[in-house]
């Protein structure tokens, strides 16, 4: 996806690429082993090794990356996973680790991020609310106790790959703004609910909160001071799902245009028509352009100190969420009907990206958010 | 100079010096010109610049130094315009950008080094400003089906034939002009490069009045207009390749995209068009903003990729660079077809001589030269489908026949092949 990638980038994208075909190839995901919980564990302890989930930590921390750039390091790794639809909460453990580095109290880095950064345990941002979109404080509403604790109420949806070890990140509303803070899955008053999904390469999760108690060490980012820290959790997301998205993009139109060389119709290859050929070539823009505005996104994001991060990355997220469902409709028509049968790969690419369009907010929701940021 | 090449700093902090002893400041407020022609004092004045600019060293930063370049990079070239950008530069308007892009660039690469010692030097220097005789009347995305002929008469060739859509002619010194040498061979096979002095006794050129009213391009007859060998670029009949490296030019696979600095702040110009309307609430116009700036920022990134994947190319690829041009093809009109709905009656109606007034109506008048000039998007669409997806391409009905068959086969078309 990187034009410009190093030596050294190059050799630890080698190593997970060959991970991922070696222990989750598209079948595995496809027959779902992923589900089984020891699989999961012992592919995210995997993962770790190869450092997917230090990226956003500082050195400092237990975390680092290869190139410095955490950001651009971690999409080339999402790339891959793309290609290869990859299960798991990577997206949700580094947004996760970025936040609790950036503003978790000492006592609760010490009990989190080594078990995040070495795969022991998972988290996931539970941002999403009923009717999806960015605003990621709805659905969940906290009240303050006088010891200076909080208590949740309220429901998240399409919180991704619970088990009972994840951390989950819960942004919520309270009388004076925005807060978050780390709750155990398996808390008290915490309770999870299996969504059925379009996207057949992971789990989702209706998550409800009855009264949970937050100690206020596990606050990470007070009410009313972490719109900062929000904004850049969502640049994280959008940046690792539009590099995802990327990667499924690429694979899914590879595939598409060796069929179009391949299925003969009126005599001719169907990619010889202006008809199909046209559509493709389109389609191949707006994936180099989606490969371009995912990358420029990591390295902003990743650029310590970078006002610009969120703004690229809601850019990369607008635009790549449209390309993508673009991509996957037009791959669509030009298999023809093999494409809607269970058995051909591509429904999982149209049920995957079109999840992934949606998730942190769809383009409209960024162009939105874009207009915001600029102060329009 | 390019033995030991000299570091971007110093090579900056060298041209920031002489910039700022040398050239006078830009007025604030001063935009990029909207239009693409200059008068003739204009390019009087720039032809002066020029001329400093080239006897100081700072023209042709990257063009190779024995022919009166300065042998440099495009990282240089790029710290040179960083750092003059507040400056008044030499503006020779559209022409001057063809000249030193496609005209140049195709020259340095297939002209002998005779014809390139004599001519470089005076391009570098403002003394010559070039122009295209590329399309005709009846050729246009269909380049190889040109009809212009040169005839060989003695020692010397002589032009016949029409050419248009010409940028800037009445202000060039000399043209690049496609000819037919040889009409047995196929159409691809029978094609010559000639340069031609716009004073050649037989050739007459025409400004063309657009639908904006300006007259930016030109038409021209050539009436037995003489040329000589020493006037060849590149090979007898094989001025397809040439054509090539033209075209990866022309497409803006170079430096030259549409923006040169990262599009950061949200869409400027649009963005002005709704407060004046006091549109800036309205939640359709606000999409309409942000997809715009969107599309602006993923074509300077992808203008980026694709500049460095035609530098890290042992032969740039036309076929690559028709990414670039077809982004632009494609977003060009629906920016200006953006602007105009988002003003509303203020991009449709402005004040009598208004020129900031009027720019989105310009500008939408104009969105799709783009989409058709130097190969249609319809053109881009196939080249990148045949040459870089590697699809199977549509039956060819004159790429293998003399082309003289051709024309006469075409009359009676019929769409069977064989």
């Amino acid at each position: 996806m990187d034009t410009d990638a190093s030596a050294d980038q190059r050799e630890l994208l080698d190593v997970s690429r060959r991970f991922m075909e070696n222990s989750c190839p598209l079948r595995a995901v496809r027959d779902g082993v992923w589900r089984d919980g020891s699989f999961a564990a012992s592919y995210r302890r995997q993962g770790a090794e190869l450092g997917w989930f230090s990226m956003f930590v500082p050195e400092s921390l237990g975390g680092g990356s290869i190139s410095g750039n955490g950001a651009l390091d971690a999409a080339l790794i999402a790339y891959h996973r793309g290609r290869g639809l990859q299960p798991g909460s990577f997206v949700g453990t580094n947004v996760v680790a970025a936040a609790l580095a950036a503003a978790g109290s000492d006592e609760l880095r010490a009990a989190v991020l080594p078990a995040l950064i070495s795969g022991e345990a998972s988290a996931s941002w539970a941002a999403t609310s009923s009717g999806g979109g960015g605003r990621v404080e709805n659905g969940v509403h906290a009240t303050s106790r006088a010891d200076g604790s909080f208590e949740l109420h309220g429901k998240k949806a399409a919180v991704q790959d619970i088990d009972p070890s994840t951390w989950l990140l819960v942004t919520c509303g309270t009388a004076d703004g925005p807060m978050q803070s780390l709750v155990p899955a398996d808390a008290a008053g915490v309770s999870v609910t299996p969504l059925a999904s379009l996207d057949l390469t992971r789990r989702f999760a209706e998550v409800a909160f009855d009264g949970v108690h937050v100690p206020a060490t596990a606050v990470v980012g007070e009410p009313g001071t972490c719109g900062a820290l929000i904004e850049r959790q969502r640049a994280i997301a959008c940046t690792l799902i539009a590099a995802e998205m990327v990667g499924a993009m690429d694979q899914d139109f590879e595939t598409t245009v060796q069929y179009a060389k391949d299925r003969i119709a009126f005599g001719r290859p169907i990619g010889s028509f202006q008809g199909l050929k046209h559509q493709l070539a389109d389609t191949s823009l707006a994936l180099e352009m989606s490969k371009a505005i995912a990358v420029a996104a990591a390295r902003t994001v990743g650029t310590d100190g970078d006002e610009h991060g969120p703004q690229a990355a809601s850019m990369a997220k607008a635009f790549v969420s449209e390309a993508g469902i673009d991509l996957v409709q037009t791959c669509f028509q030009v298999y023809g009907g093999i494409g809607y049968t269970w058995e051909h790969d591509q429904h999982l690419f149209l049920r995957r990206i079109t999840m992934d369009a949606g998730l942190f907010g769809d383009g409209a929701w960024h162009r939105e958010h874009l207009c915001q940021l600029a102060g329009l | 100079m390019t033995d030991t090449q000299m570091d971007v700093d110093q090579f900056r902090a060298e041209a920031r010096a002489w910039i700022t002893s040398n050239l006078e400041r830009r007025p604030a407020g001063a935009d990029a010109e909207a239009r693409g022609v200059r008068t003739d004092e204009e390019i009087v004045a720039a032809r002066a610049l020029q001329r400093r600019l080239f006897d100081a060293g700072f023209a042709g930063i990257t063009y190779p130094a024995e022919y009166g370049g300065r042998g440099l990079t495009a990282a240089h070239e790029r710290a040179f315009r960083e750092e003059s950008a507040d400056f008044v530069m030499p503006d020779f308007g559209a022409v001057g950008g063809v000249t030193v892009g496609p005209i140049g660039r195709s020259l340095l690469e297939h002209g002998s080094p005779e014809f390139l010692q004599w001519h470089i030097p005076r391009i570098l220097s403002g003394e010559t400003i070039w122009c295209q005789f590329y399309s005709e009347p009846e050729a246009g995305s269909d380049l190889a089906g040109i009809r212009t002929r040169a005839t060989r008469d003695g020692d010397q060739w002589l032009l016949n034939g029409s050419k248009i859509w010409s940028t800037g002619a009445f202000h060039a010194n000399w043209a690049m002009c496609l000819a037919r040498t040889d009409w047995d061979a196929p159409k691809h096979r029978g094609l010559t490069w000639f340069a031609v002095p716009t004073n050649a006794p037989g050739l007459t050129i025409r400004p063309i009045t657009q639908i904006n009213g300006t007259a930016e391009f030109c038409e021209e007859f050539l009436d037995e207009v003489v040329v000589t060998d020493a006037d060849i670029i590149g090979e007898v009949n094989h001025g397809w390749s040439v054509t090539q490296t033209m075209l990866v030019y022309e497409r803006g696979a170079g430096e030259s995209g549409v923006s040169l600095m990262e599009p950061r702040e949200l869409a400027p110009d649009l963005v002005e068009l709704a407060r004046r309307g006091g549109r800036t609430d309205d939640p359709a116009i606000r999409q309409a903003i942000a997809r715009a700036h969107v599309a602006d920022y993923a074509q300077f990134h992808l203008g980026a990729r694709i500049a460095a994947r035609l530098r890290s190319a042992s032969t740039p690829d036309p076929a690559v660079a028709a990414y670039s041009k077809l982004a632009r093809g494609v977003y060009t009109p629906l920016r200006a077809r953006a602007a105009i709905e988002i003003g509303g009656s203020d991009a449709l109606t402005w004040p009598e001589g208004d020129d900031a007034g009027q720019r989105p109506a310009i500008d939408y008048l104009n969105g799709r030269i783009v989409s058709i000039a130097a190969g249609s998007n319809e053109m881009q669409r196939n080249g990148i489908g045949e040459r870089v997806l590697g699809l199977p391409r549509e039956p060819s009905f004159d790429s293998s026949i003399p082309f003289n068959e051709v024309l006469r086969k075409s009359r009676g078309w019929n769409g069977r092949v064989g």
